[in-house]
């Protein structure tokens, strides 16, 4: 098995590829086999890692035309053809340069953000996104003495957008942000969501009308890959979908 | 390039967030250091829970928890090696800090009645872990980087610190490699604020993200500060069999059990009260105790069974732990049982601070895992460590707070020489051509130390593993990298953290071969028993001159009388 890895440093005209054949071990993920790569070939070789358990969100990249967290992801099953996701075709995911998928995994950086190294990518458009949706509890009691209450049930819908690990894995997957930069994308609005979600907070739609603007809400063309590339199983197109028809009502 | 601050905090994780919101609230100017992104810190991996005696679920007889309840545990969780004074100020923060944290958004499970929900956690005498299904860590580290987010406060992620600048016997500041930019940072400070976590990494079978190095430690070290307690390292009983990725306690928690191959509840055998739910270090010596009988399975590992369970309560209350064995092990808990063995989780041990977290050094403080101030003593309960990182980072900042507005801006050229001694450094280790490779040095390292310095310790191999160690510093001297690179060079990252670690390794052996007894996490098979007449006391290690000198310190005791410690 051969591991095929996207590089590129400043002052490069154009990436490369380098093609490196793995021990095979059980279990091997593709995060095991970059630090290989690292180790036994080429220790330039640049990626980022935290907690190698799919918990941190640090390791997203582009795995086989597809983006994914390379902790997560195992080497065997993908080279027996298993864990194909079918996504709506965007430029992120075109065809770069031929590869065997039964004998290579093809590692490359996440698309729609710009490479600093390698498999690094800057990620600060990621945050700025995140930023402007204000992803933080207004309510401000500074000492407070009881806990508020909250209802189970409403904790379980919560915890469907709560679960997101911002690791860009929807940025990189959704077809939108290819075409339009300035989108808010995925995992902003489903953090927005989430505070809107959030029964401590109001439950009017003050909170939507934050990305009620052009580049928001209203950019999705529902094409539905976030919910099917993350990691986590958080749904963002439905959070989208959720907000749009709650203001559409709202405005009538 | 230098920059100036009124406090510094390193790291990122949950200590530092909090310490940084209440210094930023208090209108000081702080800065967050981080060598990644503060939300991929390894206190978003934490699972089951923060304890705190709200109260809020009944004890067996139906009484209600309180603080002194909590307070009692966690001392006899710690085999007495706890200071007292820390531990009672720990547990009575502890409903307070939950609570602010809710208030801050934290999404924390609940009761049907509404209140936040608390499961029954290893050692505690009540249901008193307070937790967000599995995945407590990451809603509350969310939560924090949401208010420091708000705040604007200034991070400087990405960057590696490589030195703390000291200038007659105060800290004032530290040098830190931007590695993106390939440049290194003077930054001054009239505080800095340790918060690195722990150094799980220096071992091969670790819960800990692979970024748990130990380097705050190390800068503390170097700079003077001892080391307290490193050889109580905490293995947590159920890691994931292959990957060594937690599966919290919660698990047990729960209701889930441990079997051998025979299908027993071996836990019977070596704690028939508390049984799963004894304490970590009592359960992790039980079952590497059946793997030695021959009652593991092939591959040295335990079955931790769940479906005792059922779906739906794996599903509600453990959903992370579910998808973890799927993704990493091919095991469905509802289905199956899931495997699993004993692995490094957790340093007790670290910075030497006193109740207030100052170190030794003037202007320097340390909180959370990397610290050691000590609420854990010799032994951890789960759920405390969460609470540690959020009530520590707090009140420690409250003191910085108190003692920072009498404190002068230092110069910048203090900075300045500093910068200058880490850019040769690096220069050197990046120049040298010794043909020494580091990854080996560091698998061997992580192998010596789980194999002299696991769960059992006896003093012929502890011997033999301090003398490789020794070796491997040897080596290291002689470590080539090929990335000649000063920009987004991470091998050379690796190798800065492999300096640290062979230091803190020779740390943990002294400490493990000195003490001749058998307490918490520390278990000697030359030393079985406990000796409090001559080692109830903390273990302190300084570096000086390039030599470790060992010390001792008296235990704080107070409420509670050491005793024979039974689950």
């Amino acid at each position: 098995m051969k591991l095929k890895v996207y590089r590129y440093q400043d002052g490069m005209e154009s990436p490369r590829y380098d093609s490196f054949e793995l021990e095979s071990r059980p279990g091997l993920t593709v995060l095991g086999a970059l630090f290989q790569f690292q180790e036994q070939f080429d220790d330039s070789l640049s990626f980022n890692y935290s907690c190698r358990g799919a918990v941190c969100g640090t390791c997203g990249m582009l795995i086989n035309k597809v983006p994914r967290l390379a902790c997560r992801t195992q080497l065997k099953p993908l080279l027996r053809g298993e864990l194909k996701v079918s996504l709506f075709s965007y430029p992120g995911i075109m065809e770069t340069i031929p590869w065997d998928p039964a004998k290579e995994v093809l590692v490359e950086p996440l698309p729609h953000l710009p490479v600093i190294k390698d498999l690094i990518v800057d990620m600060d458009k990621f945050f700025e996104y995140y930023r402007f949706v204000e992803p933080v509890f207004r309510t401000s009691d500074l000492n407070p003495e009881k806990e508020r209450l909250m209802n189970p049930e409403d904790v379980k819908q919560l915890e469907e957008y709560t679960n997101c690990i911002l690791c860009a894995v929807c940025f990189g997957g959704c077809p939108v942000v290819g075409q339009n930069p300035k989108y808010l994308g995925p995992a902003a609005l489903a953090k927005l969501y989430r505070f809107h979600l959030d029964p401590r907070e109001t439950t009017d739609t003050s909170r939507l009308e934050i990305a009620d603007i052009k580049n928001g809400w209203w950019a999705c063309d529902s094409y539905g890959n976030c919910r099917k590339v993350c990691p986590k199983g958080v749904p963002p197109i439905n959070a989208i979908e959720n907000a749009a028809n709650e203001l559409k009502s709202k405005k009538k | 390039m230098i920059t100036n601050h009124n406090v510094l905090i390193i790291g990122g994780g949950l200590t530092g967030l909090r310490a940084a919101i209440q210094l930023f609230d208090s209108s000081l100017d702080v800065a967050i250091i981080s060598k990644v992104h503060p939300l991929r810190s390894h206190s978003v991996a934490a699972q089951g829970g923060m304890n705190a005696s709200l109260g809020n679920v009944p004890g067996e007889d139906g009484s209600v928890d309180n603080w002194k309840n909590h307070a009692f545990d966690t001392v006899k969780g710690s085999d007495y090696l706890a200071d007292q004074d820390a531990v009672e100020k720990m547990c009575r923060e502890a409903p307070k800090t939950v609570i602010e944290l809710e208030h801050m958004g934290t999404v924390w499970s609940r009761l049907k009645n509404g209140k936040i929900a608390q499961r029954p956690f290893g050692g505690a005498g009540f249901p008193r872990t307070c937790y967000a299904a599995d995945r407590t860590g990451h809603n509350a580290l969310n939560t924090l980087f949401e208010q420091v987010n708000k705040r604007n406060i200034q991070i400087y992620s990405e960057f590696f610190v490589t030195s703390l600048i000291i200038d007659q016997g105060s800290c004032v500041g530290c040098t830190a490699l931007d590695y993106l930019q390939g440049e290194v940072h003077g930054l001054s400070a009239k505080a800095v604020l340790m918060a690195t976590g722990g150094f799980g990494r220096l071992f091969n079978k670790s819960t800990n993200a692979l970024i748990n190095t130990g380097d705050g430690q190390a800068l503390a070290l170097r700079a003077g500060v001892p080391l307290k307690d490193m050889e109580f390292v905490q293995f947590h009983p159920t890691t994931l069999y292959g990957t060594n990725i937690l599966i919290t306690e919660g698990a047990r928690g729960e209701g889930g059990i441990l079997l051998n191959q025979d299908g027993e509840r071996f836990m019977k055998k070596y704690a028939p009260n508390s049984l799963d739910l004894a304490p970590r270090d009592v359960v992790a010596r039980s079952i590497e105790e059946e793997v030695a009988q021959g009652q593991g399975f092939e591959g040295d590992y335990v079955h931790l069974d769940l479906r005792p369970l059922g779906a739906e309560r794996i599903n509600e209350r453990l959903p992370g732990i579910k998808q973890i064995s799927i993704d990493f092990s091919g095991v469905d808990p509802i289905n199956e049982s899931i495997p699993v063995q004993p692995g490094q989780h957790y340093s007790m041990g670290g910075i030497d601070v006193d109740i207030d977290g100052k170190t030794r050094i003037s202007g320097l403080y340390a909180a959370g895992e990397c610290s050691c101030v000590s609420v854990h003593g010799a032994n951890r309960l789960g759920g405390n460590s969460l609470l540690e990182t959020v009530v520590f980072g707090r009140l420690v900042a409250d003191q910085i707070i108190n003692n920072v507005n009498n404190i002068e801006s230092p110069p910048k050229k203090l900075a300045q020489a500093n910068i200058r001694k880490s850019e040769d450094h690096i220069k050197a280790l990046i120049d040298r051509e010794g043909g020494e490779n580091q990854f080996e040095i560091k698998e061997k390292l992580n192998n010596t130390m789980s194999t002299k310095f696991g769960i059992f310790r006896e003093k012929d191999t502890m011997l033999e593993g301090l003398n490789e160690i020794k070796k491997l510093q040897e080596k290291f001297s002689q470590v080539s990298i090929k990335n000649k690179d000063l920009k987004v060079n991470k091998a050379l990252i690796r190798l800065l953290e492999l300096e640290g670690m062979l230091l803190l390794a020779e740390v943990v052996a002294l400490g493990a071969i000195k003490r001749k007894e058998s307490r918490g996490s520390h278990t000697r098979t030359d030393y079985p028993e406990r000796d409090d007449t001559k080692f109830l006391k903390h273990t302190l290690v300084t570096w000086e001159d390039e030599n470790m000198q060992v010390s001792y310190l008296p235990v704080k005791l107070g409420m509670f009388e050491p005793k024979e410690r039974v689950y």
